[in-house]
């Protein structure tokens, strides 16, 4: 039964992912990703990682291919135009796909038939989030931390290289609006008929 | 640190402070400062050394002079060649430490006045401490790599201050000259080092399993760490006649024996370093067949003369012989290949003098031909006499050049005695300065009488090499000694003429300028006296430690002798018609002159105006420049143009930089082209060396 | 082992995160007029982080945070290297961060963050700290270069590096992850321990590539000439120095101390990477006219010269690299700072042309310049000189005589360009005057040409001595 689930999933997976790129739609190709990052978590299920499953989910499918979408369908690229040179580099790229499949085949036959055997998903813990933490908090712990450090520099980047302060732009200040009081807004004249102010 | 210490690195530091302080702060210091700075500082590492020199001489005989070596850093560490940055405090180096400071204190006194009305004093002074610095960076080498830096820098000094008035061709010609011809002697000098480095290689089964070498080795050559190019080391093997296996030798051998094939003959390994390492020491002390740029270096200003090209650089030589003493002791051929060509220099240089008329240059020739005695002392085993004549010949040769110079400078740089005579009224105490230099280097004295040291400076040490020369028993011995008898006449004859000519009769000189004429500034004086002080006591106060009773104690082992080896005490049983003829000599001589430019005032000149091939012969000194002129750069231009026209730009030109520079287009072309800009062509190139290179591990090695 | 223990053995890579993240809430809140005043904090940062780091060298190697951390003595001295290297570059880059309009507080922090970045991958003791020092310098890097972020061309560089320089990633951490697969662990001494198999080598080779990448090796290099010419000079003076021997240091780190027992298997290829490296580094050079694309085709060649000495492998080669990458990036930051001094008008001229009759308009600048690029060159008596001199020694120890003869012949072909440069210095008529030379460039070109010549001249013994110590470890 698992073995059947692990061949459909994996024959979706590989089917999406190659749909991502064939595909001739950018939204389509984004959709197909995500269809990937589906079946991907579905085979982290087979083999126990529950955690890992959902993240995949929640990060990729809920965040990060959102937001691929977002930047696809806002950003206005003429895609037909890009593909263009697709086709004239089919031919090199595929030729490199071969050897590179060529080679991982070597690899694979020279080393065939290892099992997974006595895979434990959650090791010394009851469920693999438990599991997954005692290690990223203990004995990976400045991998963790370096990791923080390099989404900080991420974040550095994409700010040194997108913000802009512009002068004089209107912002929206909102105690300013609710310590506003009526004196400040609203002034009384008497106004004398047919003088004007 | 003791006192030494301290003293040690003031000798050697100070200079060289003064120099970098002078030469690169002189647009800020002005020219006085510079010369305060270089003066003072050359002056304190001159009393730093009289503090290390004097107590060796007059103190501490019991307890015999002590030896160190105070290593500032390493410089070079590489398997066997270990080479130091170090101040070595034998009495060897404190005897040349002492010489070089005082000396050129002097000379930096003296120049102050000299150089006064010099655009580019603060220049000259950095060069002149520059090069004290070089000089004794040499002298407290120990190890041949310093020395050769040294011996380097004090090159560069030397054509640096040559070619000082750089705007005198003949200046700028003297100063390649100089520096070309040391370069053939540099040349031998570096293969030496290196044939020493090839040799001394301590045998396999003394290293250990990393690779160093084995305790008891080095316990053999009495040295804490092996390397080929310190002293200690190569004396330390010789002593011992240690096992040595040179680099590509099967079997070790004792480094006595080690010969090599050359030309079809086996040569000892310690001759060839001994050949080799002379042929340096002749460059740089202008022995015969290397002597044309001596000369010529006088185009440089007189106090550097004095300095450079009198009392210190070119007695590197022999002090490099006399340093490498263990190395002479058990060579042969080498040894008399040094007796030979000093004894020939010292007769040859002197015959030339006799036909020169600038006063410089009679100086100059008259240098060479004490060195050429210094070199057959040392060829002949007595290195101590060689030492204590380059220690006297400093004082008064410096003495007599620099009297030359006051006398230059007070006629408005002239310099040929023809155009002068009658000075002695003008001048006294220059006068007086001359002859008492003149005196010092014709060896006056009262020979022949025991226990009585009366005499000038040249007396006792030039009377000491001439008896080493009988009583030496070597082949060449003989030869040495009648050549240097020889020379004594001729140079008591040159000398004296050359006071004669300046001095004596009626004046030569243009009216107005002899008039003119004056005795040099009290600055210049002050150094005169001194060095006049030295030309007159340095023997007979010094002949005890250096040559005499003491002299063991006092050298103290810097010095080498070989067991069989006696020629300083042979000396005393000398007969004594021995003793007496370097007297009849210099009385020959000196009276020879007064015939021809005393008492037939004028005899000499129409000799020379006569044109007689002796005359000629001498006076274009033996067509040396002429010979080397023809031989070597019309036939080294004749060879060059036949390898520039034919191999040169036919077959290397071809093949290797026009056709490389072809190809070189050619491919730096086609990557040109490679660099499209696009980002997919970046990837496509970086996949595709990754899978090529995957691939080639996979597919290609498994075959292979 | 406890944390503080594991913190001081950090101590150079604490100090630099440490100080980045409170420089980062300073500058957040002072803005970026806090950025004069955070650059030369941060200078001053990194140069006390290279003091720690080469404490570290005379100090036993130690582990620490379970492994993932590893400090050795050919490690240590080459992050010292590299801090006081990048404090170099960040004191000299002041005038032109302030014209060019790149004074902003993120600056000096990336400037930290890459350092951080190349110190932990130098000390990293498994393939996961590995990986995350790389990614820290190349993401710190990747937005350096795209810094100038309204010119056209450094948003190029920028853009080109970081889809490049994800692909290398890829490739490197593909590779990381089949050695994982076949060796069972990421640990580098676990690695050396686990028996040879087919996929382990593959995995190398995948790593390989991803490091020759970083250290711009050919013919992973491609990148480099259009990344330099575009970048903004301050920054490409930083990317052609610390980076540069980082990544050479660390290839031959993760070769010796992970891979060692395979020595046969990737010797060879290295000598391939070295001996492309040196003849693309020649004659691509040959041709150009921007003088910050012939550092960069510089630069190939000479790391194709240090990868003589990992070719040579650990017992000959160890030494020879760390000698000659540190004389190579000392002489290095040097000419970047003659780039940096290359402006006329206000703006910044980067042709070989424009350096023409340079020796009569600022004499000094011309010495040091001549100085610099012959030690590149490899000239005696410069320092370069006697690099060269090491790595060849070491290949010839290895009986790698064909790749010794590639690099005298490159070395020979280079020359052709090195003398360009000189014959503009000196053989040219002046052109327009340049403009005045910054405080802090001059200062870095001084120190670099001192350091050149004469002090490493000298003391190269003293240098060969304090990097010749990994053969015993």
């Amino acid at each position: 039964m698992q073995l059947i689930a692990f061949y459909i999933l994996s024959t979706v997976v590989l089917l999406s992912a190659f749909l991502v790129i064939a595909a001739r739609n950018p939204v389509h190709s984004v959709l197909w990703l995500i269809s990937a990052f589906f079946a991907s978590s579905g085979l982290l299920v087979l083999i126990g990682a529950e955690f890992l499953a959902m993240l995949l989910v929640v990060v990729y499918v809920g965040a990060v291919a959102v937001l691929f979408l977002f930047v696809v369908m806002m950003l206005d690229v003429d895609f037909v135009e890009l593909k263009q040179g697709f086709l004239n580099y089919l031919p090199a790229g595929a030729l490199i796909a071969l050897a590179l499949l060529a080679e991982i085949g070597v690899v694979a036959a020279a080393t065939a038939a290892r099992e997974a055997s006595g895979f434990d998903p959650s090791p010394g813990a009851d469920t693999n989030a438990e599991a997954l933490s005692r290690v990223l908090y203990t004995d990976n712990l400045m991998l963790f931390q370096l990791a923080g450090l390099i989404l900080l520099v991420a974040m550095m980047g994409a700010i040194v290289l997108t913000l802009r302060k512009r002068p004089g732009v209107r912002r929206q200040n909102i105690s300013e609006q609710t310590n506003r009081r009526r004196e400040d807004a609203v002034q009384l004249k008497d106004v004398r008929p047919g003088q004007g102010i | 640190m003791g006192w030494q210490e301290i003293a040690a690195l003031i000798v050697v530091f100070a200079p060289g402070v003064a120099a970098a302080v002078a030469g690169l702060g002189q647009r800020v210091l002005g020219d006085r400062g510079a010369m305060a700075i270089t003066t003072g500082l050359v002056l304190a590492a001159a009393g730093a050394a009289a503090s290390l020199f004097f107590p060796l001489v007059f103190g501490t005989h019991a307890e015999g002079a002590h030896h160190e070596t105070l290593v500032l850093a390493t410089w070079i560490d590489v398997g066997p060649i270990v080479a130091d940055w170090a101040i070595r405090m034998d009495t060897l180096s404190i005897v040349m430490m002492f010489v070089v400071t005082s000396v050129s204190a002097l000379v930096h006194i003296y120049s102050i006045s000299y150089m006064e009305e010099d655009p580019h004093r603060a220049r000259f002074f950095a060069y002149l401490s520059l090069f004290t610095f070089a000089m004794l960076m040499l002298v407290t080498a120990d190890n041949f790599i310093q020395l050769f830096f040294g011996w380097e820098g004090v090159g560069l000094a030397s054509y640096l201050l040559i070619g000082f008035w750089y705007k005198k061709p003949s200046a700028n010609s003297a100063a390649i000259k100089a520096f070309v011809v040391n370069r053939v002697g540099d040349f031998g000098f570096a293969l030496g080092i290196m044939a020493l480095a090839f040799m001394l290689r301590a045998p396999d089964q003394f290293l250990n399993p990393d690779g160093s070498v084995g305790a008891d080795y080095l316990a053999l050559l009495g040295v804490d760490k092996f390397s080929s190019v310190k002293f200690d080391t190569l004396f330390g093997a010789i002593r011992a006649d240690a096992l040595v296996q040179p680099f590509g030798a099967a079997t070790a051998v004792p480094i006595q024996s080690v010969t090599f094939e050359f030309l079809g003959q086996y040569v000892y390994g310690l001759e060839i370093v001994g050949f080799l390492l002379f042929i340096g020491a002749m460059g740089k002390s202008a022995q015969f067949l290397l002597h044309t740029w001596l000369p010529d270096a006088m185009e440089g200003p007189t106090p550097v003369s004095a300095l450079i090209h009198a009392a210190t650089m070119v007695t590197a030589g022999v002090f490099l012989v006399c340093r490498c003493s263990p190395v002479y002791e058990h060579t042969v051929v080498a040894a008399d290949i040094i007796t030979v060509i000093g004894a020939v220099t010292c007769f040859f240089a002197a015959t030339i003098g006799l036909a020169q008329n600038d006063i410089k240059r009679v100086i100059a020739y008259s240098t060479c031909s004490q060195l050429g005695y210094m070199f057959f002392a040392a060829g002949l085993g007595a290195y101590e006499a060689a030492m204590f004549h380059l220690f006297t010949h400093a004082f008064f040769k410096a003495l007599l050049f620099l009297s030359a110079g006051a006398v230059i400078h007070g006629l408005h740089h002239e310099q040929d005695m023809r155009n002068m005579g009658g000075l002695r009224t003008k001048m006294p105490i220059t006068w007086g300065m001359m002859v008492i230099g003149t005196l010092a280097l014709t060896g006056v004295g009262l020979p022949a009488v025991e226990g009585l040291h009366l005499g000038f400076a040249g007396f006792f040490s030039k009377d000491a090499i001439i008896e080493t020369a009988y009583a030496s028993h070597d082949t060449f011995a003989p030869l040495a000694f009648w050549l240097s008898i020889g020379a004594a006449v001729l140079t008591s004859f040159y000398s004296w003429r050359l006071i004669l000519m300046t001095f004596h009769g009626r004046t030569r000189a243009d009216h107005h300028t002899f008039d003119h004429a004056h005795d040099a500034p009290v600055v210049m004086l002050i150094p005169l006296g001194l060095l006049a002080v030295g030309a007159v006591f340095a023997g007979g106060v010094f002949y005890d430690a250096f040559v005499e009773h003491h002299n063991e104690a006092f050298w103290a082992g810097s010095i080498y002798r070989g067991e069989d080896n006696h020629v300083l005490h042979e000396r005393h049983y000398v007969p004594l018609w021995v003793l007496l003829a370097p007297a009849a000599a210099w009385v020959s001589g000196l009276l020879a002159a007064l015939y021809f430019y005393g008492l037939r005032a004028g005899l000499g000149a129409r000799i020379a105006a006569s044109g007689g091939p002796l005359h000629s012969f001498l006076s274009r000194k033996w067509y040396f420049d002429e010979l080397y002129n023809f031989v070597f750069v019309r036939g080294a231009a004749l060879l060059g143009d036949l390898f520039w026209k034919v191999g040169d730009r036919a077959v290397i030109d071809g093949l290797g930089p026009d056709g490389l520079t072809a190809a070189a287009k050619a491919g730096a072309g086609g990557l040109s082209r490679l660099h499209t800009g696009y980002l997919f062509h970046y990837a496509l190139v970086i996949l595709l060396s990754a899978v090529a290179i995957g691939a080639f591990i996979l597919f290609g090695q498994g075959r292979g | 082992m406890t944390l503080i223990s594991d913190l001081q053995i950090a101590a150079p890579e604490i100090l630099l995160s440490g100080f980045a993240l409170v420089a980062l809430l300073v500058g957040a809140f002072a803005g970026d007029g806090s950025s004069r005043f955070l650059r030369a904090f941060s200078t001053v940062v990194l140069a006390l982080a290279s003091l720690l780091a080469f404490r570290q060298v005379a100090l036993p190697p130690e582990a620490a945070f379970g492994g993932l951390y590893q400090t050795s003595e050919f490690t240590s001295f080459a992050k010292g290297v590299v801090y006081a290297i990048g404090a170099g570059a960040l004191f000299m880059s002041g005038g032109a961060v302030r014209r060019d309009g790149m004074e902003r507080y993120e600056f000096p922090l990336l400037m930290i963050f890459a350092s951080f970045g190349a110190g932990v991958m130098l000390s990293a003791g498994d393939l996961m700290s590995l990986y995350m020092g790389v990614e820290c310098l190349s993401l710190s890097s990747y937005v350096l270069a795209a810094f100038l972020r309204d010119d056209l061309r450094s948003s190029e560089a920028g853009l080109k590096y970081f889809v490049l320089g994800a692909l290398a990633s890829g490739l490197l951490l593909y590779g990381a992850s089949l050695v994982y697969g076949f060796a069972g662990s990421t640990r580098f001494d676990q690695i050396a321990d686990a028996p040879y198999s087919i996929g382990l080598v593959f995995g190398l080779v995948l790593m390989i590539c991803g490091l020759a990448f970083k250290a711009s090796a050919a013919p992973f290099h491609i990148w480099t000439p259009d990344v330099y010419e575009g970048g903004p000079s301050p920054v490409v003076a930083f990317f052609a120095t610390a980076p540069k021997i980082a990544a050479v240091v660390v290839f031959a780190n993760v070769l010796f101390s992970a891979f060692g027992v395979m020595e046969d298997q990737w010797a060879l290829i290295v000598a391939v990477l070295a001996a492309a490296s040196m003849l693309i580094g020649a004659f691509g050079a040959l041709n150009q006219n921007n003088i910050k694309r012939l550092l960069a085709y510089s630069s190939i060649g000479n790391v194709g010269f240090a990868l003589i000495g990992v070719a040579a492998g650990e017992t000959f080669g160890t030494s020879s690299i760390l000698v000659y990458m540190t004389i190579y990036v000392v002489a290095t930051l040097g000419l970047f700072g003659g780039v940096l001094a290359m402006r006329r008008d206000g703006k910044n001229v980067e042709l070989i042309s424009d350096l023409n009759g340079l020796s009569r308009m600022k004499p000094a600048l011309a010495i040091a310049l001549t100085a610099l690029v012959f030690s590149v060159a490899g000239i005696p008596p410069l320092a370069g000189f006697f690099g060269k001199l090491m790595v060849f020694r070491a290949g010839l120890q290895a009986d790698l005589l064909w790749l010794v003869i590639v690099g005298v012949i490159s070395s020979v072909v280079s020359l052709g360009y090195y003398l360009r440069i000189i014959w503009a210095i000196w053989g040219k008529e002046p052109a327009a005057a340049l403009d005045p030379v910054d405080f802090g460039v001059g200062v870095t070109v001084v120190a670099s040409t001192v350091i050149t010549f004469p002090v490493l001249v000298i003391w190269i013994g003293g240098l060969i001595n304090a990097t010749s110590f990994a053969a015993a470890g």
